[in-house]
């Protein structure tokens, strides 16, 4: 496969829900280890765009290609998200299961892992978001910044090429925050492909390769994070960063 | 990091889950239990003359009673599954079918359907039989313990149908969807994620259900199937004593299904969990 490709290349593509267009003809490209902001109003589709890349939401048209696989059958969806990991605003923990079950179970019955090598990258990848000591603990005994930073555990333990982020802080107190974001900047700087919905200022300027401003299901523009900030094109764009910036 | 982490819970913190700390102290309500069988007892040793003879003749009548129950609720949790997965199908004949089913069942009395099972099933198949030219089927005979678990399992299916749907529609949307984006099936994601989640939640009515199967059964006497209920009536015929037979009988059943509920009860608490 050409390295050069870009590994998301997402065309042309539409999305009803009932009346409402949610998302009207987007077109955008992710490049192999760039790490990609989308940025908008609620109900600009940024969370709707991002699930159609795994194709947790299906669209009516257009057509979207994950590392050269399109997303047009059932196996090939499959594929598809054996490749993408995914971070949800609400966490979405197995409920019913232990910190290290949550990690182990995805591998052991999509990946066919052996109890022992699963609980074993189970056990790396808790301690690289630095709970370890939760391992037994049930999402319940948690606080939200230590689910979110489990759940972006589970999901990097299925070996994902990419991962999306579905507003992963905006559930969180101020003071967790911190601790979710600095692992995906590690993540971020080991030269992960992301696409990020968020509007954690912060965690644009030090990791967005690239920045996308969307509205009303449409691409409004699309720069780099300083550009953006600093002289945006669209007075929409210009009217909305000043708004997130200044809070 | 000091130390390799553990990763089996020990019991220890396994009861520190809110809401799941296995209390030492027994039911209270189990007294409720004792008691009733403690009259029975004493009913049955001061009055052997009619309460033990009573005792003795249905005997046969309990263990019909229990396994003609329990053998028709295993096959209700299978056909309720099925059915509530089915209510849910994105495919629309499938929905349609489970629908279909839930609604002619719980509308029809589940005396009518058993006496359906009995007198008229037996005559389609042997006049399919005819038709067919297939002597098998043309001297069909209905089997009177056959009829009854079939009976009891067709109507019960569709009540336990729609408590799986309720209990699988309770399990936030959040939970499938995290297990479909990590690669697993559909299938894969009910079965590990969705459905034991459910299980947990619709225990209290499944055992609701359960109990309330137990007092059901008492119908299948109807059918010729020589249950509790069936062999009180034989002993009453016989000996014409009804206030005694039927106390009996009664608490007999009251027995059963007061020890169920404590058994629902303590396997409710043992699986409890807090999302």
């Amino acid at each position: 496969m050409n390295i050069s490709e870009p590994i998301i290349k997402i065309e042309r593509v539409h999305k009803h829900f009932g009346r409402v267009h949610a998302l009207r003809g987007v077109t955008m490209d992710v490049q192999r280890g760039e790490v990609v902001v989308i940025v908008g109003p609620s109900g600009s589709g940024k969370s709707t765009l991002l699930r159609c890349i795994n194709r947790l939401e299906e669209y009516d048209l257009g057509r979207i290609v994950v590392d050269g696989i399109p997303l047009d059958s059932a196996q090939n969806i499959n594929t598809v998200r054996k490749e993408i990991g995914i971070v949800f605003q609400s966490f979405n923990l197995f409920a019913h299961l232990t910190v290290t079950e949550n990690l182990t179970l995805a591998q052991r019955v999509v990946h066919r892992r052996s109890k022992e090598e699963s609980q074993k990258i189970a056990i790396e990848l808790l301690t690289k978001v630095g709970i370890p000591e939760k391992a037994c603990a049930y999402p319940i005994q948690l606080s939200g910044g230590q689910q979110q930073r489990v759940a972006i555990a589970r999901a990097l333990a299925m070996n994902p090429k990419i991962m999306l982020f579905d507003e992963p802080t905006s559930a969180l107190d101020p003071e967790m925050i911190k601790e979710v974001l600095d692992v995906m900047l590690a993540l971020a700087n080991e030269g992960m492909t992301m696409v990020v919905v968020s509007h954690e200022m912060g965690f644009v300027r030090a990791a967005a390769d690239r920045m996308i401003f969307m509205d009303e299901g449409q691409i409004i523009e699309e720069a780099t994070p300083e550009k953006l900030f600093t002289s945006p094109t669209h007075e929409r764009t210009k009217l909305f960063l000043s708004k997130v910036l200044h809070m | 990091m000091e130390g390799q982490p553990k990763l089996v819970p020990n019991e220890k913190e396994l009861t520190r889950i809110p809401g799941a700390e296995p209390s030492t102290r027994i039911d209270p309500w189990w007294w409720l239990v004792v008691a009733v069988v403690a009259l029975v007892v004493i009913l049955t040793t001061t009055k052997p003359d009619p309460f033990g003879r009573i005792l003795l003749f249905v005997r046969d009548g309990i263990v019909v009673t229990v396994s003609i129950t329990i053998a028709s609720f295993v096959f209700i949790l299978i056909v309720g599954m099925v059915g509530g997965l089915g209510r849910l199908a994105r495919n629309r004949f499938i929905r349609g079918i489970s629908t279909l089913y839930v609604e002619i069942v719980r509308g029809i009395p589940l005396l009518v359907q058993l006496i359906w099972w009995y007198f008229a099933f037996p005559v389609v198949i042997q006049q399919i039989g005819r038709w067919l030219d297939i002597p098998a089927m043309a001297n069909y005979q209905a089997n009177a313990i056959f009829t009854a678990i079939a009976g009891l399992v067709f109507c019960y299916g569709a009540y336990m149908t729609e408590i799986y749907r309720a209990g699988i529609q309770s399990i936030p949307k959040g939970q499938t969807e995290a297990a479909r984006s990590l690669g697993m099936s559909y299938f894969q994601a009910m079965r590990y994620v969705v459905l034991p989640q459910a299980v947990r939640v619709i225990l209290p009515p499944v055992g609701n259900e359960f109990i309330a199967l137990l007092k059901d059964s008492s119908l299948v006497s109807v059918v010729a199937v020589a249950d509790l209920t069936r062999r009180g009536r034989e002993f009453m015929a016989a000996h014409f004593n009804p206030i005694e037979v039927w106390a009996m009988v009664a608490l007999l059943y009251l027995v059963m299904t007061l020890f169920s509920a404590r058994i629902v009860a303590w396997i409710e608490k043992k699986t409890r969990f807090e999302r």
